[in-house]
């Protein structure tokens, strides 16, 4: 019965052993702290293969600036620099395209009479390549700081003095922009009307880009109630107001916004051309995930909130969804590519995610609790991906077949390749093997005109054929007929 | 004018005549109740088809569970239900007919109904989206046949003049509704009842 008892326990613990050993290899092989996944055609999360891997996170000691304090914005500039707003030092970081160290600190700003003036909680910043000059959101300061790189004051933009801006409100710049032409555009906590824009010489020129009501059942009923309220409770009750937006970035002659809301669902990405119109408006999508994750540590769901945007070089849209931490991927025409990152105190995930940016095929994130910065790098797999989705988004559908079918290699689960693989295939005339890939990626819209190109080609190769049998089914059809006719009025 | 015909015969020649082709079977003491079960089955076939062998360019389909039990409701239990309902309904309207006759005519009556499920589901691998205006004639010319046929068979099983006709289908898919309504409480009911026996066994064999 002991050596029983002794050879079960010998049993076990190799089990134990083993399954540890095998945790470790994949833990070390894997070194992300989450789970990759991806969403299959029915909205359904599925593993998926990595498109970025956390790489390092790099704090201010690292970059030899001493310890940063809530970071909240971070930017890649033209003179290939990487910015960031120190919050809480009250100072922007310049940092060296390698990530190593800081090559400048800015920390106060030479006004013309050669006074110093100072920032207080700088939330944004932005380094134009037009102008050369770097665009500081002061928010505490409320103001907006334009300096030159090497630190000397150039002008401040300040709360506009026009009947447009309501006096009342504050003028807390959080983030800010400037398109080619010089404008500047500033994202204001507390105003929901959009974005205020200035013109290059300081002047305010209106708002731009605001987010739209969402029409739902909730807000119906609200009017049909509010017709037959008094003024009174009318003006006490909660109005309909669509929320602000949280952050913005451009990309050429496009702005983009997002807005970071438990309750708002639609415009939480915009994409906006010149004159304000937002080009994702009929476009029915998805930003973030489907369902509201849950979170175990907390015991509650947790809503999406997109904090940050950036357009890569690509075209490529990075959205960060602080409330789970996690990273968005969608090319240029809002289909996901990648998921990643997490909450976690590991290396690849974060306590409070602020920012993002991304350069030259990495991304980097700023943890505004942990006072870090993360890099994630490209993998090998998400470098296909950009690639395929890049030559397929260019109209180059032949050129990305390899790349898809590398990509289906390597992961049968992504759907996007399979529409790739669909596409290519019907440019190519290969009606068959199209309609194969498209039933699989639930793409009928494709299918449909792999199908109509099948159709046709079938109807001219047995045009001979087809024609002999109808010929047939006619002529004994007209028999059958006679015959039964025959026999009837013999019957009779 | 002499008619004799088989028991199939009959079925299209009331499926083609449909002002009088009921009334004709009536008087004839014709339909089988036989036919009747197979064209209910057939229902259910064409449900199932349409729903799972239509063309890709038109729909898509939620592949990763399948339940046949929509389709047995959408076919056995929703016929089930009218007919029972339609002759508690009518019994109490002074209606002529018997169960079997109720269920023999309008079973006769949905054969257009299916016919386009079927040709629809068949059209739907030859036609592209452009041309799917087609199977939408074929669909509301169907449908609306079969509207008509069912019309014609309560009115003549009961031999009901058209106004009284409309009132009584109107009853029978109340009468539908207050059914399934309770069919969907006793079997809630029986859950719980089963929910709490094995709650007992669990507890028994667990102390025990």
């Amino acid at each position: 019965m002991t050596e029983l008892k002794n050879f079960l326990v010998k049993i076990i613990i190799t089990i134990i052993t083993v399954s540890v050993l095998f945790r470790i290899s994949v833990i070390t092989s894997y070194s992300a702290p989450y789970d990759v996944y991806n969403y299959d055609k029915w909205g359904e999360a599925v593993p998926s293969q990595a498109g970025y891997s956390p790489e390092r996170s790099v704090s201010g000691y690292d970059l030899g600036a001493g310890a940063m304090d809530s970071p909240a914005d971070i930017f890649y500039a033209y003179d290939d620099r990487f910015y960031i707003a120190d919050t809480g030092n009250n100072r922007i970081i310049a940092v060296d395209s390698g990530f190593e160290k800081a090559v400048r600190i800015y920390d106060s700003f030479r006004m013309p009479d050669g006074t110093e003036t100072y920032l207080k909680k700088p939330s944004g910043i932005y380094v134009s390549s037009e102008t050369e000059l770097m665009y500081i959101a002061d928010t505490e300061n409320s103001r907006v700081l334009i300096s030159d790189t090497d630190g000397n004051f150039i002008s401040a933009i300040t709360k506009p003095d026009d009947v447009l801006y309501d006096e009342k409100r504050t003028f807390m710049p959080q983030r800010v922009i400037a398109d080619k032409a010089g404008n500047i555009y500033i994202v204001l906590s507390n105003i929901t009307t959009g974005a205020a824009m200035f013109d290059s010489s300081g002047k305010f020129s209106g708002f731009y880009g605001a987010n739209r009501v969402q029409p739902t059942a909730e807000i119906i009923r609200n009017y049909f109630s509010s017709l037959f309220m008094s003024d009174d409770k009318r003006s006490r009750r909660v109005r309909n107001i669509p929320a602000g937006i949280t952050s913005m970035d451009i990309d050429g002659d496009f702005i983009f916004t997002c807005t970071a809301s438990a309750s708002q669902k639609t415009d939480i990405v915009k994409k906006l051309n010149s004159a304000g119109i937002n080009i994702f408006a009929d476009m029915d999508i998805v930003i973030g995930d489907y369902a509201p994750v849950y979170d175990i540590s907390q015991n509650k769901l947790l809503a999406p909130s997109i904090t940050d945007i950036d357009i890569d070089e690509d075209g490529n849209i990075n959205c960060l969804d602080s409330a789970s931490g996690r990273i968005f991927q969608y090319d240029e025409d809002c289909n996901l590519l990648f998921i990643f990152g997490t909450n976690s105190d590991q290396t690849g995930g974060f306590r409070q995610s602020s920012s993002l940016e991304s350069h030259s095929g990495r991304i980097y994130v700023t943890d505004s609790q942990k006072d870090t910065v993360t890099i994630f790098r490209e993998t090998e797999f998400g470098e296909i991906v950009h690639k395929a989705s890049a030559l397929h988004n260019g109209g180059f559908y032949e050129e990305a077949l390899e790349p898809w079918i590398e990509v289906l290699n390597r992961d049968g689960n992504y759907r996007r390749a399979y529409l790739g693989v669909a596409a290519a295939k019907l440019r190519a005339g290969e009606y068959r093997e199209s309609m194969k890939y498209a039933k699989i990626a639930d793409s009928s819209r494709i299918y449909n005109k792999a199908f109509e190109g099948w159709r046709l080609e079938f109807m001219k190769k047995n045009s001979g054929k087809l024609a002999l049998l109808f010929l047939i089914l006619a002529i004994s059809l007209i028999i059958w007929k006679r015959i039964r006719k025959a026999g009837k009025s013999h019957g009779a | 004018m002499e008619l004799k015909l088989k028991p199939f015969q009959w079925v299209k020649y009331a499926v083609v005549h449909p002002i009088e082709g009921f009334e004709d079977m009536r008087w004839k003491k014709a339909g089988s109740l036989e036919i009747s079960f197979l064209i209910i089955f057939m229902l259910f076939l064409a449900e199932t088809a349409h729903e799972r062998l239509y063309g890709f360019q038109f729909y898509s389909s939620y592949d990763k569970i399948f339940s046949i039990v929509p389709y047995i409701v959408k076919s056995f239990v929703f016929f089930g239900a009218w007919v029972v309902g339609n002759w508690s309904v009518c019994t109490l309207l002074d209606g002529e007919g018997t169960m079997k006759n109720i269920c023999i005519y309008s079973s006769y009556a949905l054969v257009p109904y299916i016919m386009q499920l079927f040709l629809c589901t068949a059209l739907s691998h030859i036609l592209i989206r452009d041309e799917y205006i087609f199977l939408l004639m074929i669909q509301i010319t169907g449908t609306l046949w079969t509207a008509l046929l069912l019309f014609s068979a309560i009115r003549s099983v009961h031999q009901y003049s058209p106004a009284k006709t409309i009132a009584a289908i109107l009853l029978t898919v109340f009468a539908m509704f207050i059914m399934l309504f309770l069919m969907i409480l006793l079997l809630s009911l029986i859950q719980q009842v089963c929910i709490f026996i094995f709650t007992i066994y669990t507890e028994i064999s667990v102390r025990g």
